[in-house]
């Protein structure tokens, strides 16, 4: 592993389980440790400017040389090859398929070759074989923040639902079938639940208005197309946690598309997979030119790609996507304001 | 009933639909149908049976060997365009047809074996694709952006999905 460099983690704050979730990336360091055990003010008048890159949406099968393996290990490569580094990477979800470890171990292996530190949540395709017994075990907690050059960064799952399978007697396999499907009609809308929001509200409550949010999660934190899940329904909520803060971007997967919305003081976009693009749902985008063009079916790559977010001293948000083939308009090619 | 299938079902709603516009044409309260409300019903539901078995081979890993289902890029048909077909269409290099696309999914993404063309699973998957689009205007020709959506905002039609299909 290459040596990281002192500004990597400077500032960065490791609470819930973050050894875990570095899951042998990431030997933490005295620097890092250092805010251990107390929230940090990030009372910043400026944000140290700082760039890292998103990945998610893998959708890995346990079959040998799939060719999602291939994809995935591109947009890894992708990452590791841009100079400089990023300074972490965050992982949006749905790394495996059905559920199985056997996926997961897999996504594991693959996300350990970024050479930079990484940060994961869980999405419904790691999640309803067991219970996301198999992902806590690899990755530790599913909800978590930290500090980064006065920005905090929060992570959170958002594919809990309402439990529909015991009356019904479902298997675990069942179950699992019923959430891979993307329009699957009783599986009940996804959220974050009760616990997470107190955990959220502690997190942030010691927080003042003008620390820089960015929170990321599974699904969008807002209503797009419930039907397929392209919401989270306690996202008010969550909106109502974090309104005191001047600025929050929110980043999400699940979507496997360009796409963005703003509501209030939260940006929100939406993220390319390394697996197929998805769509657009039959109902307008609050922002109609922020979208990317009709996939090629011959192109096992189209729709396809990574993305790095770049981080001004004054916190404006710049996400790029990093597209595998040309699809992207030319104004989301310049990259998107957050 | 349960053993007309297929083409039979397809002959059965082709002629229904003649028989609806003729009642339309005349808008009389005098208009003959050739067929009962129940009999019209039982053609509808033979129809809704091909919808369903279209639905859960279009979410079924079984007509491929990679894992991958049409519903993995298509969720409620999207994005099939069913009514820009036929058309030019760049992979198949030819004017090709809806279930020439479909068999190229399976052999292609899903890395399957094409299905007869005239076979009931084939016609399962097309009355899928047409019954989410149900309502959209004819338009052969290539749509340059994402073509029409599915029409579907509920459940779609009665249907309890099966689950680990």
């Amino acid at each position: 592993m290459k040596k990281q460099s002192r500004r990597e983690f400077l500032g960065m704050t490791l609470k819930t389980g973050a050894a875990t979730m570095f899951a042998g990336m990431f030997a933490p360091t005295a620097t890092s440790v250092m805010g251990l055990g107390g929230i940090a003010h990030a009372s910043n008048k400026k944000v140290s400017p700082f760039t890292f890159a998103v990945l998610t949406d893998a959708h890995l099968y346990d079959i040998p040389d799939h060719k999602f393996d291939a994809i995935l290990e591109k947009g890894v490569a992708d990452i590791n090859s841009i100079n400089p580094r990023p300074d972490f990477v965050l992982y949006a979800g749905d790394l495996g398929q059905s559920g199985k470890e056997a996926e997961l171990v897999k996504g594991k292996k693959i996300l350990d070759k970024l050479k930079v530190p990484y940060k994961i949540i869980p999405g419904e395709h790691d999640y309803y074989l067991d219970m996301g017994k198999a992902w806590r075990k690899l990755f530790g907690d599913e909800h978590w923040s930290f500090d980064h050059n006065g920005t905090h960064i929060i992570g959170m799952n958002s594919i809990l639902v309402d439990d529909f399978w015991s009356l019904r007697n479902l298997t675990p396999l069942e179950r699992m079938g019923y959430m891979e499907e993307l329009e699957c009609n009783q599986c009940g809308a996804w959220g974050v639940h009760s616990e997470q929001l107190e955990w959220l509200k502690k997190d942030v409550k010691n927080l003042s208005p003008d620390t820089p949010i960015v929170i990321m999660t599974h699904s969008p934190l807002w209503d797009y197309y419930p039907r397929w899940n392209f919401q989270t329904s306690d996202a008010p909520e969550i909106h109502h946690i974090l309104r005191k803060f001047e600025k929050v971007m929110a980043i999400h997967g699940h979507v496997h598309q360009v796409v963005y919305n703003t509501i209030g003081n939260i940006s929100s976009a939406g993220l390319l997979s390394t697996s197929w693009p998805w769509p657009y749902p039959p109902v307008d985008l609050p922002y109609p030119n922020i979208k990317m063009n009709r996939s090629d079916p011959g192109d096992f790559e189209d729709g396809l790609g990574g993305h790095t977010i770049d981080i001004a001293a004054n916190f404006d948000g710049k996400l790029n996507y990093r597209a595998f083939s040309d699809l992207l308009p030319e104004n989301v090619k310049r990259g998107i304001k957050l | 009933m349960k053993n007309i299938r297929g083409f039979a079902t397809f002959k059965y709603t082709t002629l229904a639909a003649c028989a609806l516009t003729a009642m339309v044409a005349m808008g009389g309260a005098n208009a003959k149908t050739p067929f009962t409300a129940a009999e019209a019903e039982d053609q509808k539901n033979m129809l809704l049976d091909a919808v369903k078995r279209g639905d859960d081979l279009w979410h079924n890993p079984k007509l491929g060997t990679n894992g991958l289902a049409c519903g993995n890029c298509h969720p409620d048909g999207s994005a099939t365009n069913p009514h820009t077909w036929p058309k030019y269409q760049t992979n198949l290099g030819k004017v090709g047809t809806l279930r020439g696309m479909i068999n190229w999914c399976i052999a292609v993404p899903l890395l399957g074996k094409p299905l007869a063309l005239d076979s009931e699973d084939m016609i399962a998957m097309e009355a899928y694709v047409m019954y989410t689009h149900r309502g959209v205007a004819i338009a052969p020709g290539k749509d340059e952006q994402h073509g029409a959506a599915p029409v579907i905002s509920g459940p779609g039609y009665p249907n309890a999905d099966s689950g680990n299909r």
